[in-house]
């Protein structure tokens, strides 16, 4: 009984933070996935703070020798912080995985942590960007924080260190203090956070480094064929009257 | 070279048949723009055939695992990522492509005697063409994909005394599962391609029976030369082949411009919530189906009751059929009949695009009302051509074709 009444507060509460999301301007960010350096900065910040708890469960790790432009050196011994099951270090083919353990994350967060290869793709870059600066300190909250953006979200502040903790003047007019301080300005974060948006928009889709490129050769040879094909329709063309 | 052909021609015949349905298949020459899209669509049913096949090979339709399997496409598999991406946009641009091809057919009369059959079997190539693409959208297994087959198959249980069964025995399971997305895979790659290759195969033999209608409407077979060949007509090939194959480069530029710089079309073609896996426990805030439905979606919604809602959405597809019949002008082409007509089929056009807007948009009490307007408009059309188009005022046809240029 105790159980159902959770589960309909939950759904009650769920539905009304889902309702309540999107409710501030999204702030737009500047994506640039030929930045190879913002990409590195990104995949790092993300290794380092995130992959703990969120999975990137499509995303190979040895994907980073092309795409960004590092060594096989360079990743194992800088990105791949995990083991495989005989307790060796995770094989750079691999995916890039974590050990969560569904009942615990559950018990903390309320949810499994989502799996973040796509949701640069379902939410989208501004979405990621406006929620990553928009936690707030807030006491009645479990964690201490809340967002701005997604109301009673059960994610943790995770990159307080970083951003420090500011708390709120005016909520709706986008107003804070910051209450403490971290490694970095305000400025110096939101370029972090920047990276970080840039390398979930690369690992939502890594096709999009080859297919502008490719596009544009395709297009124009298309177009190149289509004046072709236009002047032999003309030549056929010519004697029907 | 000529020995070769003359064995095979004695055995098979090929020569024969490139005679009569090419180099001697004798078209109008006054095909204008609205006549490429039926060589189009030739062209996206075969490049779906061969991209699908590619995709069959490393998709895998299991709930567990479809949706990564796709991800494995677009990630690990060499190219998988442009294959699915061709075939997205394929999707959407047979479906663009088609709208044009049956609304060539309205302007110009092309459903008219003698081409009846041929316009009853392109209409079920446009309802197989719904159905395939409907069960292609589950098998990413994204959340549009269950949410949306959710909505669409519980649609069936709103018939009656049948209805609840009928649902049960289309997904095989109480709600979407497994078990669906099995047989929608069946039918997706194997049982609807065959039937389309079946329909196609009819609707071209109807085509060459009857030969082309034109921009005016003139039968060409009417007035024929000494040697028994139309004076209006060209070769097919070379003459429709070239001109073809230019409107097929064209066609690509902008094909390939969607595939390779907004696959997603703004969510248009591939939407955001299809991104995330399929979860039976959440529902998403927004449920819409493929832009290419969403007018007949709109007529669903605006009738508040469910049973009325699916049988008017039935009928907005079903009295396409019947157009031959409720079109009674003999004048084929628009370019000779009444304003009256212009006038009822710029309505329609109208309506058709903004049921289209309506049935993507959330439910607004205007959008509401706009969508019970322009249903009403829809099937205006066809009530009031049945009444205007017996006694229309046209103009004179003339005896040959007219030349545009």
């Amino acid at each position: 009984m105790i159980r159902l009444l959770a589960i309909i507060v939950f759904i009650f509460t769920s539905s009304l933070s889902f309702a309540a999301s999107g409710s501030i301007p999204l702030k737009p960010v500047l994506i640039d996935l030929n930045n190879k350096a913002s990409l590195q900065r990104g995949a790092q910040i993300y290794v380092n703070n995130c992959l703990g708890c969120h999975t990137l469960k499509y995303q190979r790790y040895v994907k980073f020798i092309d795409h960004l432009s590092l060594s096989k050196e360079t990743i194992e011994n800088n990105l791949i912080f995990t083991t495989d099951k005989n307790g060796e270090p995770t094989k750079i083919g691999s995916l890039m995985l974590n050990a969560v353990n569904p009942d615990s994350a559950k018990e903390a967060f309320g949810v499994m942590p989502p799996d973040l290869t796509l949701i640069a793709r379902s939410r989208g870059t501004e979405w990621l960007y406006t929620f990553l600066i928009s936690f707030y300190q807030d006491d009645k909250r479990p964690l201490g924080v809340n967002n701005a953006l997604y109301p009673n979200v059960g994610m943790p502040h995770v990159l307080s260190w970083m951003e420090g903790l500011k708390k709120p003047v005016n909520l709706e007019k986008d107003q804070y203090e910051y209450i403490s301080k971290g490694t970095m300005s305000d400025k110096q974060y939101r370029k972090s956070v920047t990276d970080l948006v840039n390398f979930l928009a690369y690992v939502s889709e890594p096709a999009q480094l080859d297919r502008y490129r490719i596009g544009f050769w395709v297009i124009l040879f298309l177009a190149i064929f289509s004046f072709i094909a236009f002047l032999l329709k003309i030549e056929y063309w010519k004697d029907v009257k | 070279m000529n020995k070769f052909m003359a064995w095979i021609d004695e055995r098979l015949p090929v020569s024969n048949f490139v005679r009569n349905h090419l180099s001697q298949y004798y078209a109008p020459k006054n095909f204008n723009f609205f006549y490429y899209f039926g060589a189009l669509a030739i062209f996206i049913f075969i490049l779906q055939i061969v991209t699908g096949i590619f995709l069959t090979i490393n998709y895998k339709p299991d709930a567990a695992q479809a949706f990564a399997s796709v991800e494995y496409i677009m990630r690990d598999v060499e190219w998988g990522w442009l294959i699915r991406y061709m075939h997205s946009t394929g999707a959407s641009f047979f479906f663009v492509v088609i709208y044009l091809h049956m609304f060539r057919a309205m302007l110009y009369g092309s459903y008219k005697n003698p081409r009846e059959l041929l316009w009853l079997f392109g209409m079920v190539i446009f309802v197989l063409l719904m159905a395939e693409a409907f069960m292609g959208y589950l098998l990413p297994w994204g959340q549009m994909s269950y949410w949306g087959a959710q909505v669409i198959i519980s649609l069936f249980s709103a018939i009656p005394y049948v209805g609840e069964s009928l649902a049960l025995w289309i997904r095989g399971d109480y709600v979407i599962s497994d078990a669906t997305l099995n047989r929608f895979f069946a039918f997706h790659v194997i049982a609807l391609p065959l039937l389309l290759f079946a329909l196609i195969y009819l609707h071209l033999a109807a085509l060459h029976t009857t030969g082309s209608n034109n921009p005016d409407g003139v039968e060409i077979k009417k007035n024929k030369d000494e040697n028994g060949i139309p004076r209006d007509g060209i070769p097919f090939h070379p003459y429709y082949t070239v001109k073809d194959i230019f409107g097929l480069s064209v066609f690509l530029i902008i094909f390939t411009f969607v595939v390779f710089f907004m696959p997603e079309l703004g969510g248009f073609f591939l939407e955001k919530d299809n991104f995330v896996p399929a979860d039976p426990l959440k529902t998403p805030e927004h449920i819409m189906p493929v832009w290419y439905f969403t007018p007949f979606y709109a007529i669903l919604r605006a009738i508040p009751d469910k049973l009325g809602g699916v049988l008017a959405m039935g009928l907005a597809i079903f009295v396409l059929f019947f157009l031959p019949w409720i079109d009674r002008c003999s004048t084929k082409s628009i370019r000779y009949r009444s304003s009256t007509y212009k006038t009822l089929l710029t309505l329609f056009v109208i309506s058709f695009f903004a049921l289209g807007y309506i049935g993507m948009s959330a439910a607004t009490p205007l959008l509401t009302w706009a969508g019970r307007l322009f249903t009403l408009i829809y099937f205006g059309f066809f009530v009031a051509l049945y009444f205007t188009s017996a006694n229309e005022k046209t103009k004179d046809v003339p005896d040959r074709v007219t030349m545009h240029d």
